[in-house]
């Protein structure tokens, strides 16, 4: 066993490792991370994850119910520290795994990977606290500055795989999203209506009726996994679930708008914490920033790290004071202009684990259940599926290095077409499986001196 | 209780902060509030949480209190955040701000009663409701507005009352602000104490009611020195909330049917059934903390109703939560001096913890007025407050 796994063994059990291997686990994660673009490159299939926020034991049913590395290939949006009582293990856990499968383990930044903030939420004084000195905190914010500011996934598929759990009946060619319970069961999908262009977009804000998640995650016990297919608003897959009524899951921004042919390559998906920023307006702009530093407090690479969605036009500010709030005019032309179907994204608590807008053209995922023991939300992971035509990884432009065509000046027809065809456009998505799941069970965090205590206003 | 002294946090935090091998200490420091712990206790140790929690807002420079730190006792279970090599108890930017928010909007419900009532020359009085540590009458009496014919009564378990009693006689700050807390007799609490305020001209007091709320008597003017005639605001921060509710509204009408000239001020959380409501029963019960008012009074609409009931007319009730006071009261600019703090990236939490907790207000006799009216989002330089 290499110190390596050890570390990882020892991690996994919630336990930190030594301070020299601290330090020495940095230095190997800085070599690799240097390496890397300032947008990687991931091919499908992929799991996409959001903020963690130091809580450990979730990231640990998170991994039970993705699927365990080097198995699954995870893409993490960052926000991997702060809040949570466990920064420390959650962070170093996925820092190790990086060094010891880096193909498989994607790392990339959000706003709480700096030393501002981390002194103020939590994961500073987590390391005086378990260390006694600052050293750890300052090997890992040197880390923080390493990695890659976004990705790309190429080749992901509009048909979703074969489900993993057993006794599932499979999706079929049609279905463009599944969500699924921790339990492996699913409880919706909704069907592409390739020839029903831009129709239905119900549903697609907060929280309606009839969560999803609730229904499956109190069906099945933990122990129990998989048994059988609930049919929970769904009815014999495959030879035809219904049609979607006119609600689409809570955070499903609907599946009636994709306009793609189906069995096509997917376009890619773009994957950055925040957003997007009026300083970038395509992909490559994003791989010339210096990102080897501590995240600014404006420009583009703050954008990037701290930007929202909103329901507005255009850019707003943020009440954040930090990163703006864009449209669904701004994600349609970028996505346009780089050849993305979908961008993803985290940095929002979201109260159903995930949720699309702008006519799927955006999602936001959050992998935090119980986010700060206190909010009661329900935590999700979107994936992303291999598209096994053989067309996918021979990626088109899909926004690529050097490859996007950046849709600006010398592209006029194109630029006419784009804004007639802004209303109406959606690039085809890839098919979507989103699995939602709940805070680890008390029991399982095994430290009841520990028991976390929310604060509130009393 | 016969405490020798109720030391000073803040010396005490210097030599503690200093130290930093207690390595995982926290680790030790649960709750101390057991299933074990009494109920009683647990309410008045969400006094102390409150205490910590205002201590942490006065030291980030959230709010000005001179006051705050004399009503912290060092105790490792009130961290929620065990804050070794810091020097103080420091809340998360999301509980700071709901501290500023809450506490800046009883502030301004208060300053409302006090100039709507100023014009009689009379006294008045404010009758806060487990008040606990409160410091509101020391900033008052120290405020530059120089308020006069202030008659303050504050009512908590005797425990607290006793604790409060001694942090005056040994605290200079305080006792050279109000003089050393005298029994007088009361059937009701067996003694309560009555301090004046130092400077005589001003007609200004502090009278203390040991007295657990459950056994609160049939009339407010059973209690020494509390006036039926002179107009009055009552004052519940999260404290009815703690009570069974017919106790609770027991106590509300017995001002009401009393006392013509009223104004009662409620803070206490809301929406119980949600998905965070839940989590928020949960945890606190975990705690040892219940609200039975809550499911009760589950929403906005539900606690104005409950003014109504009281016999509160339509047209002077209001309500706000947190959320909106922050949005709706708080000028652009000292949204933007408080944000500057800590810069507070908890933007969905705050709505969500912020929608969960509200203030109803309500008034009624000629003398009092308490509308406030809202800052105009986005006007610069409307700083009328």
């Amino acid at each position: 066993m290499s110190d390596l796994d050890r570390a990882i063994a020892q991690l996994r059990a919630c336990r930190p490792i030594p301070e020299n291997e601290v330090r020495e686990l940095c230095h190997k994660a800085r070599e690799l991370l240097i390496e890397e673009g300032n947008v990687v490159t991931v091919n499908a299939p992929v799991t996409i994850c959001g903020d963690i926020h130091g809580q450990f034991h979730d990231l640990m049913e998170l991994f039970r119910v993705g699927g365990d590395v080097p198995d699954t290939n995870y893409l993490f949006m960052g926000d991997f520290v702060d809040r949570g009582f466990y920064s420390l293990e959650s962070f170093l856990l996925l820092l190790c795994l990086k060094v010891r499968y880096p193909d498989r383990m994607t790392l990339i930044r959000g706003n709480h990977e700096s030393r501002q903030i981390t002194t103020v939420y939590g994961f500073y004084d987590e390391c005086l606290r378990k260390y006694g000195s600052a050293n750890v905190w300052r090997y890992c914010c040197d880390v923080f500055d390493y990695l890659a500011l976004g990705a790309i996934v190429l080749g992901a598929s509009n048909t979703l795989s074969q489900p993993s759990g057993a006794g599932m009946a499979p999706a079929g060619e049609d279905v463009e999203i599944e969500v699924c319970n921790a339990d492996q069961q699913i409880i919706s999908r909704f069907l592409r209506k390739g020839d029903i262009g831009g129709s239905q977009t119900g549903g697609s804000q907060s929280g309606a009726s009839g969560s999803p998640e609730r229904g499956g995650g109190e069906g099945g016990s933990p122990n129990g996994a998989g048994q059988q297919p609930t049919t929970n608003g769904f009815s014999e897959g495959g030879s035809g679930p219904p049609a979607p009524t006119n609600t689409g899951p809570p955070g499903s921004g609907a599946s009636g708008a994709s306009g793609g042919s189906v069995g096509n390559p997917a376009g890619a998906v773009l994957c950055v914490h925040g957003g997007l920023s009026p300083l970038i307006d395509n992909v490559d702009k994003i791989r010339l920033l210096d990102r080897k530093q501590e995240v600014p407090h404006e420009g583009a690479m703050c954008d990037l790290l701290w930007s929202d969605p909103d329901e507005i036009d255009g850019w707003g500010l943020s009440p954040r004071g930090a990163g703006f709030l864009f449209g669904a005019d701004i994600v349609k032309v970028f996505n346009h202009r780089n050849d993305l179907s979908l961008i993803a994204r985290a940095h929002q608590l979201v109260m159903e684990g995930f949720k699309e807008m702008f006519d799927a053209s955006i999602v936001t995922v959050w992998s935090a259940p119980n986010y700060c023991y206190r909010c009661g939300n329900v935590a999700a992971l979107l994936e992303l599926s291999e598209d096994d035509s053989g067309l996918g990884v021979l990626a088109r432009s899909n926004g690529d290095v050097n490859r996007s065509d950046g849709g600006m000046g010398g592209q006029g027809p194109r630029g006419v077409l784009m804004e007639n065809d802004l209303l109406g456009y959606n690039r085809a998505g890839p098919a979507r499986r989103y699995r939602v799941f709940q805070a680890a069970p008390q029991d399982s965090r095994g430290m009841p001196a520990k028991k976390p205590v929310a604060d509130y206003f009393l | 209780m016969s405490a020798p002294s109720i030391p000073n946090l803040l010396s005490l935090r210097g030599s503690r902060g200093g130290s930093q091998g207690q390595g995982r200490g926290g680790s030790h420091r649960g709750p101390s509030s057991g299933p074990s712990a009494s109920h009683d206790t647990t309410i008045q140790g969400t006094d102390t949480d409150a205490a910590v929690s205002r201590l942490s807002a006065v030291e980030l420079g959230y709010l000005i209190d001179p006051f705050a730190s004399y009503f912290v006792t060092p105790s490792p279970s009130l961290h929620s955040r065990p804050s070794v090599g810091l020097p103080t108890p420091r809340r998360l930017p999301i509980i700071n701000r709901g501290t500023y928010t809450r506490t800046t909007a009883i502030d301004i419900l208060i300053d409302r009663f006090l100039s709507s009532t100023s014009p009689t020359g009379q006294p008045r009085q404010i009758v806060s409701l487990g008040a606990g540590t409160d410091t509101r009458l020391f900033r008052l009496l120290t405020s530059p507005q120089k308020h006069q014919n202030i008659h303050y009564h504050e009512i908590d378990f005797p425990v607290i009352i006793s604790k409060k009693t001694t942090l005056i006689r040994t605290i200079p700050a305080l006792n050279s602000i109000l003089s050393l807390p005298t029994p007088v007799p009361n059937p009701i609490t067996t003694q309560s104490f009555v301090s004046q305020h130092t400077n005589p001209e001003t007609n200004n007091s502090l009278t203390l009611h040991p007295l657990d709320l459950r056994f609160f008597p049939s009339s407010p003017s059973s209690l020494a020195g509390l006036l039926p005639e002179y107009p009055t605001l009552l004052l519940s921060e999260c404290c009815l909330c703690y009570l069974p509710p017919s106790t609770a509204s027991d106590i509300i009408t017995s001002f009401t049917s009393h006392l013509p000239s009223l104004g009662l001020v409620i803070y206490e959380p809301i929406l119980p059934g949600d998905a965070f409501g839940r989590m928020m029963v949960s945890n606190l019960s975990a705690r040892g903390v219940t609200m039975p008012t809550l499911s009760v009074y589950e929403t906005q609409e539900d606690q104005e109703r409950r003014l109504k009931e009281a016999g509160f007319a339509d047209r002077e009730v209001r309500s706000r939560t947190i959320d909106q006071i922050w949005n709706d009261w708080v000028a652009q600019r000292e949204k933007e001096r408080v944000d500057g703090l800590e810069r507070l990236d908890e933007v969905e939490e705050w709505k969500l913890l912020a929608g969960h907790y509200v203030i109803v207000w309500g008034w009624k006799g000629e003398q009092i007025h308490l509308e406030v009216a809202q800052h105009r989002d986005g006007d610069e330089g409307d700083e009328t407050e």
